[in-house]
């Protein structure tokens, strides 16, 4: 079973349009993970039916017990995220600001705060459109994704893959550099990076390379809308080649990516040229991978 | 020689952990005693961030000589493990630890 990455450093570069167009094109060998948890979107394309759920807990979050508490402020004053307010003669957490640093619980004098496990979001398994499952998770208000929830997804995907004896997992992966990325490469087997000619493209490709390489996971790219500025488009190129990133394909900007998008659709759902741009670069990624 | 490996699980035929800040244990062979230590590593392994760094720390706390891991460790955790007098091989994932270990002996492993 090989463990598939996407990711593209910057957003609106078609990342999670073209994970979901090779999560179509892999049918029942693949299994897809959708990582992207703080802007999860890939549910929408692949019709997720959020079959199973479980609740998924992070970090900590404090609560004042108001028998016990004697309201004399020490836990407000020394909490350094101001989460602990006066208010209508009570001293209350505020779950927003609380960092779960638990400062207010060790200074509390007549023991009344304790520490619990904060609910982040929920995880799901689904069935989707082309008869497999995805793993996914939505992040509950003022949440936010974390390496562990990533490492979650991805956990449960990998053991659906095993189980089911699939080829791929398929990880629609987090934006950025950051913890979330960091853990969604790691034990990966293949990297695709989704980038477009502009300087924010290039800037933060050369970022996420630099991570990636850390990991020697070995990486491709695929340049969406080259031909919106091909001077930019030649520089990736050189980029990549210096870098010794596989080129998997140029794909040219097509008005079907908004149209299928909105149409809650991947782009090789249509008979359009487009398509078959995209069952090469998957056909392209499966030679490179086996 | 102590060696360090990230593991998925407790045995000899456990598969290697490619990732080392959320490796679930840490296997730790002590060559001279022909012992086997299984350190669990799932406090660690939930906290929601910095847990390249935490298992970092846990290296400290080991001291092995040798660590062998999958793709690990990321840039903090290096920077931290480089003041450790430790030699770090990596690219053992989808091997088990018997293999790993075999590998590292024949020099097949690739050195950090």
């Amino acid at each position: 079973m090989k463990e598939i990455v996407v990711l593209s450093g910057k957003g609106g570069t078609g990342k999670t349009s073209i994970s979901a167009s090779l999560a179509i094109l892999a049918q029942q060998e693949a299994i897809i993970a959708d990582c992207d948890v703080d802007a999860a979107n890939l549910h929408i394309l692949l019709e997720a039916n959020f079959d199973e759920s479980k609740i998924f807990y992070s970090g900590e979050l404090a609560e004042i017990d108001q028998e016990l508490c004697t309201k004399c402020g020490l836990c407000s004053e020394v909490c350094q995220f101001d989460a602990i307010p006066f208010h209508n003669g009570e001293y209350k957490v505020k779950m927003l600001s609380c960092e779960g640093c638990a400062y207010c619980e060790k200074v509390c004098p007549s023991e009344a705060i304790n520490m619990h496990k904060r609910k982040s979001g929920e995880l799901y398994i689904s069935e989707i459109k082309s008869n497999t499952k995805m793993v996914h998770a939505k992040l509950d208000i003022g949440a936010d994704n974390s390496g562990k929830l990533v490492a979650e997804v991805k956990n449960r995907a990998k053991e659906i893959a095993k189980k089911e004896n699939k080829k791929y997992v398929i990880v629609d992966g987090s934006p950025g550099i950051g913890c979330p990325v960091v853990s969604s490469l790691s034990g990966a087997n293949y990297v695709v990076l989704v980038t477009e000619p502009t300087v924010s493209g290039l800037h933060d490709l050369e970022r996420l390379h630099a991570v990636i390489k850390r990991f020697r996971t070995r990486s491709s790219c695929i340049i969406n809308k080259y031909d919106i500025n091909e001077d930019m488009s030649q520089k990736i190129e050189r980029f990549l080649e210096s870098e010794d990133i596989t080129l998997l394909s140029k794909v040219p900007y097509d008005v079907n990516f908004a149209k299928a998008m909105s149409e809650a659709k991947t782009v090789v759902e249509y008979e359009i040229p487009i398509k078959q741009t995209i069952i090469d670069t998957w056909e392209k990624i499966k030679s490179e991978i086996n | 020689m102590k060696i360090a490996l990230t593991s998925t699980g407790k045995e000899w035929s456990s598969e290697i952990d490619a990732r080392f800040g959320r490796t679930e244990f840490i296997f730790v062979y002590d060559e001279e005693a022909d012992s086997v230590e299984i350190i669990d590593n799932s406090a660690v392994k939930n906290e929601a961030h910095g847990a390249g760094s935490a298992t970092a720390q846990k290296m400290y706390e080991i001291k092995p000589d040798v660590l062998i891991t999958g793709n690990g460790p990321g840039e903090t955790a290096a920077k931290a493990l480089q003041k450790l007098e430790m030699k770090i091989f990596v690219d053992a994932h989808n091997l088990t630890i018997k293999e790993a270990y075999e590998k590292y002996k024949k020099g097949e492993l690739k050195q950090l």
